[in-house]
């Protein structure tokens, strides 16, 4: 939006509104719809059309012999000239939220399509690489000692492919959301690291009923992230996890009592594989509409993701 | 052949009044088209709110005859199902027609780009939405919205 293009706007704005109150007609309110589809498509939005509104209409009311003027007939056709001017932007308005509804069912079919690849890659792809196991083992004791090494690295290799399929399977769709629920799963996640790194991790999830799949998938990846960042920089001594709902937004903190951080320099892309990981959940809350934000505490930061549901979504 | 894209499917009507028509060919015509529109959805009782959003609807309707047939007729007839009253606009043209209608009615297609206003914006301004068009001979587009 430029100054200038709002000024012209103001100009033929003021000009079309008072011609309609001397001669109120189709054509002038015509006009008003004119110059809001205009305005849309120079990019200003439905403020600045309030804003030009107001400016006309203090213009209007400070001519005097307007005294004369019926008020209540002066009120109405203000208000049809306006509801002209903004009704294109009511259009763009529905085609945003048509199209928000369509962006919000693509994410459900592919958030879909990652679980049964996920699963087909867990189950069946895991299952191939077990008899290959098998098979090997059978092999080597068929064959003469002296190769033992070389079976061994083959079935070295063979693991390395099983933990990378487990990886991306569950990159794709962590199977525990599916089995558990996921408050559960998020507990057991952060079971898991507490163990691993030693960090005592409080977790409260006053979150029931069922979100959508990617909603899920998102705050699992969004605590896992926030997680497995407090264990490996915050150099915290105690971590706390809270996933919260209001009607309209679920939310998944972290908190934790270490070194802090600064919240520029995670957001720049210079960050390495902890910048990589937060672009990555970042991404993830835009699709849908979601924040993350890394609040500075002290001690300690907090990190939070927030992401917009429908009430009707909590049974 | 004639393609056509829905918005909901039709429901049985019957005419409750005069009908008027309105030969549109420039952009002085899409006044007509919006005042008669104006007046008889006002007379069915349409709150105001409504009547501008009939006549943003008319006035992209139109405004795609102007631009790409230029020339071709807006009907508009007050219509009941029940005791509901309704009005039904028809704009047809006899321009060249559209090759391809899901593609002209998906948003960012037209000059009005990503917007969302011409006809897929007509379209979400009413209740029933439907165009058919035959390449070569014209389009029709459809279009209803009930009171209350």
């Amino acid at each position: 939006m430029t100054t200038t293009c709002a000024t012209a706007l103001d100009v033929r704005y003021r000009e079309a509104l008072i011609e309609y109150l001397a001669h109120p007609d189709e054509t002038r309110l015509e006009r008003a719809y004119g110059l809001g589809r205009r305005a849309l498509a120079d990019g200003l939005g439905v403020l600045d059309m309030a804003t030009t509104h107001s400016q006309a209409l203090a213009a209007v009311l400070a001519v005097p012999d307007n005294s004369s003027t019926d008020r209540a007939q002066l009120a109405g056709a203000v208000e049809r000239f306006f509801l002209e001017a903004i009704s294109p932007f009511e259009i763009a308005h529905r085609s945003f939220r048509d199209a928000n509804r369509e962006l919000h069912r693509l994410n459900d079919v592919l958030e879909n399509q990652a679980k049964r690849i996920a699963y087909a890659l867990h189950a069946e792809a895991s299952q191939l690489v077990a008899s290959v196991h098998l098979a090997l083992a059978d092999v080597a004791t068929r064959l003469p000692p002296e190769h033992a090494e070389e079976i061994q690295s083959a079935r070295g290799l063979l693991d390395q492919v099983e933990d990378r399929i487990r990886q991306i399977s569950h990159e794709l769709r962590p199977t525990i959301l599916d089995d558990l629920g996921l408050a559960p799963a998020i507990e057991f996640l952060a079971d898991g690291i507490s163990q691993r790194w030693g960090i005592p991790v409080t977790v409260r999830a006053a979150v029931t009923g069922s979100l959508p799949l990617t909603v899920e998938t998102a705050l699992y990846r969004a605590a896992q992230e926030g997680l497995t960042n407090v264990a490996r920089h915050a150099q915290a001594t105690i971590a706390e996890l809270t996933l919260s709902r209001s009607p309209h937004i679920v939310a998944c903190s972290v908190r934790d009592d270490g070194i802090g951080c600064d919240p520029a320099v995670l957001a720049s892309s210079n960050t390495g594989r902890r910048g990589l990981g937060l672009i990555e959940i970042r991404e993830r809350m835009a699709a849908l509409g979601g924040t993350l934000r890394l609040v500075p505490r002290v001690p300690g930061t907090e990190f939070v993701v927030e992401i917009p549901v429908e009430a009707s979504t909590w049974a | 052949m004639a393609v056509s894209i829905l918005k909901h499917s039709p429901i049985n009507h019957t005419q409750v009044g005069a009908a008027v028509r309105v030969p549109i060919q420039s952009f002085a015509d899409i006044v007509m088209a919006r005042q008669e529109c104006r007046r008889m959805a006002s007379a069915l009782g349409f709150p105001n709110t409504t009547l501008t959003i009939m006549t943003a609807a008319i006035s992209e309707v139109a405004r795609n005859i102007v631009e790409h047939a230029k020339e071709g007729e807006i009907s508009i007839t007050p219509i009941g199902r029940g005791p509901v009253r309704g009005l039904q606009i028809v704009a047809r043209d006899r321009g060249p027609g559209i090759v391809d209608l899901e593609t002209a009615m998906r948003d960012g297609y037209s000059t009005s780009r990503s917007l969302g206003i011409g006809l897929p914006g007509a379209r979400r301004l009413m209740d029933q939405f439907e165009i058919s068009s035959v390449v070569g001979q014209g389009t029709t587009v459809t279009m209803t919205k009930w009171v209350g």
